[in-house]
């Protein structure tokens, strides 16, 4: 398979605010929602961002996601973060809840993920993260439309809890097996960018991309500021850069400008991001674009 | 061959700030539910901390640490892993009806202790706990990660600084949708627990209340259960000793609010505060504590963001970094043991209330 065919994105349109994922402020949070309430009014969003310069969505499916899609009538490129991971929080109180990984669902996805369950039964026996996360991937990889697959994101919740660990297999083999299965491209969307980053490296492991926040005001960028963006400078990895409003600390203009300046390759803003969707998106696309030219002529 | 452990590495760039043990120490984890899970993945990246054991009677969940990567030694029983480590630092996050056994060996062992709240099952427990601390004078703290979230430690020192004057009244809020049937684990739990949502979610924010404002002298509450045993929903107002009434109003059957949502609103001599996870809005007669007279708004994003790992956000890793500190000889945290005591007090006089229909109950010191 040919590394070009991996390539990252350059522009997404994100929507964990749907799952009220993204962290925004509450009041901004019900206002996305009650706005995206009728997959109708989303389908139309998306149509926008297409039209705009977005090369897919970034998003965790989810019925609403997954109808408003089906409506377009068009094949919508989708990098897809996965495992559906439920809220989680120290308030939680399921146990369940608490185990992303939970044994409740490593039955899912029958016969698709037969093979898995029997050539990793040892691994699956001891729990090793990365054999449950590669199940609930194909299981859940599985209910996506192939044509509309073009990149598996391994969500934050278990990306970080692997990084703690310090587990680079995980993020070794992961990569590969997203490349084998679904000839999709393999990502991680992690908290803790900075960290990941320089752990990546040292491990020389290098996924497609990694998914994290980049903003100029520091927020949830991790360990810090400054230590993210020198290893953004230093890293070899693509970053598609997300919370670029710093939860509205920042307008949209300005957290792209500071990320693409930074090193980030792609733009992941989120529906939280943007009142007129297809507007913002159409001029960060044109940024980028100039910035794209004014690298070349420099090179040249 | 014993195991190897993980050794948490020294960050070549510390985020700003961020707490962290004033030297090297060794932890061990006792209970790898979800409690114990979150705690394991946060010492894992602080500096200087080095993870050597975990605890927990049940094989799967010793398996799934070491399936993270993790290599800390895993043990079925906290006596053998005393014996056989004896770590620093002993994280205690079991199974509620266990804590204060656990905590109470760990301190006799000689290690510093963090217990996940509440301190104990009863207030008695609690204060076995508290004074087993005291006699072996090794530190104990209980987990309240409100107090470490930014925006509300920042709302602690405005009015400790005198920004809003005497605080004449308080309301407060904390509400999450989680339980919605008697089908919820929280109903089927392997022991008894302290109670329903005021001591298993609201108790932080009752924390902060005591934290910020000081301790009640009376207390009365109202309860409701919905889908068990368990209040579901509690209305509390205490009295401070200055004769400020502050409210509080529980529940986690609230639909809509997926993520917990917790509300401080306060009034004083010389103005208003609304305090929520979002920021804090102020709105001051004369400039005091650091704010301008007037309308200020600080949102929750431009307060120093200084934990070198995200977790589900800032809160546990400055929680568990400030306890490490405060173990190695740093200063003392606002969740010590004994301050949660009294604010247990304060939550086991607004159960008797709500037991007795809201009779006023007076608060022992």
């Amino acid at each position: 398979m040919s590394k070009r065919r991996f390539e990252p994105p350059r522009l997404l349109l994100a929507a964990a605010s749907l799952r009220r994922a993204a962290r925004v402020p509450r009041d901004r949070m019900l206002e996305v929602a009650e706005r995206y309430r009728e997959p109708e009014s989303l389908a139309v969003t998306v149509s926008k961002a297409l039209n705009a310069g977005a090369e897919g969505v970034l998003a965790t499916p989810s019925p609403v996601l997954d109808t408003a899609l089906g409506e377009l009538g068009r094949v919508v490129p989708l990098y897809a973060v996965l495992p559906d991971l439920p809220h989680t929080g120290r308030h939680d109180l399921n146990p369940g809840r608490v185990d992303p990984l939970s044994t409740d669902r490593v039955n899912d996805g029958g016969m698709g993920t037969l093979w898995t369950r029997i050539s990793h039964a040892w691994l699956l026996a001891r729990r090793d993260i990365g054999a449950l996360v590669r199940l609930r991937i194909e299981a859940e990889a599985g209910r996506i439309r192939r044509k509309a697959l073009r990149g598996v994101v391994v969500a934050a919740g278990i990306t970080d809890l692997a990084l703690a660990g310090e587990h680079r297999i995980f993020f070794e083999r992961l990569t590969s097996f997203i490349h084998g299965r679904f000839g999709a491209r393999a990502a991680f969307e992690t908290l803790n960018l900075g960290l990941l980053l320089e752990r990546l490296r040292e491990w020389e492991v290098r996924p497609d991309f990694v998914v994290g926040p980049v903003n100029p005001r520091g927020v949830m960028t991790k360990p810090s500021l400054p230590a993210t963006l020198d290893e953004m400078a230093r890293s070899q990895v693509p970053v598609v850069a997300t919370q670029l409003r710093a939860t509205g600390l920042v307008t949209l203009d300005e957290g792209a400008r500071f990320a693409l300046d930074h090193g980030a390759l792609g733009l992941a803003p989120d529906l939280a991001d943007m009142d007129d969707v297809g507007a913002e998106l159409t001029r960060l696309r044109g940024w980028r674009e100039e910035k794209v030219r004014l690298e070349g002529s420099r090179s040249a | 061959m014993a195991a190897p452990v993980l050794v948490t590495r020294e960050s070549s760039r510390p985020g700003g700030e961020s707490p962290r043990p004033l030297k090297p120490v060794r932890v061990a984890v006792v209970g790898l539910g979800r409690a114990g899970l979150a705690h394991a993945t946060v010492l894992a990246t602080i500096p200087d901390c080095e993870l050597v054991g975990a605890v927990d009677r049940r094989g799967e969940a010793r398996a799934r640490l070491r399936g993270l990567g993790y290599r800390a030694r895993p043990f079925a029983s906290q006596p053998r892993m005393l014996a056989a480590l004896q770590p620093d630092v002993v994280f205690v996050c079991g199974p509620q009806h266990e804590r204060a056994a656990a905590a109470r060996e760990a301190l006799e062992a000689g290690a510093a202790v963090f217990v996940e709240h509440p301190l104990g099952v009863t207030l008695e427990e609690a204060e076995g706990v508290v004074a087993r601390a005291a006699e072996t004078r090794r530190p104990l703290a209980c987990a309240c990660s409100l107090a470490f979230t930014p925006v509300f430690g920042r709302a602690h020192d405005l009015v400790a600084a005198g920004a809003l004057g005497s605080v004449r009244q308080a309301r407060s809020s904390m509400f999450v949708s989680r339980v919605f049937d008697n089908a919820h684990p929280v109903h089927h739990q392997p022991g008894p627990i302290a109670g329903g949502v005021l001591a298993q979610i609201a108790a932080e924010l009752l924390f902060v209340l005591v934290w910020t404002l000081g301790r009640p002298v009376e207390a009365r509450a109202t309860s409701s259960r919905m889908y068990g045993n368990l209040e579901d929903e509690v209305h509390a107002m205490m009295t401070l000793a200055g004769g400020a009434e502050v409210g509080l109003d529980c529940s986690w059957s609230m639909p809509g609010y997926p993520e917990p949502a917790t509300v401080i609103e306060l009034e004083g001599d010389n103005g208003k505060m609304l305090v929520s996870d979002d920021g804090i809005e102020a709105d001051l007669a004369i400039a005091r504590g650091g704010l301008g007279a007037g309308q200020t708004r600080l949102r929750s994003a431009e307060l120093p963001q200084i934990a070198a790992f995200d977790w589900g956000g800032e809160a546990t890793y400055l929680m568990d970094a400030s306890f490490l500190a405060w173990a190695t000889g740093g200063p003392k945290v606002p969740n010590q043991g004994e301050f949660a005591l009294q604010v247990h007090r304060v939550m086991d006089a607004l159960y008797r209330s709500a037991r007795a229909g809201g009779e006023l109950q007076r608060i022992e010191p």
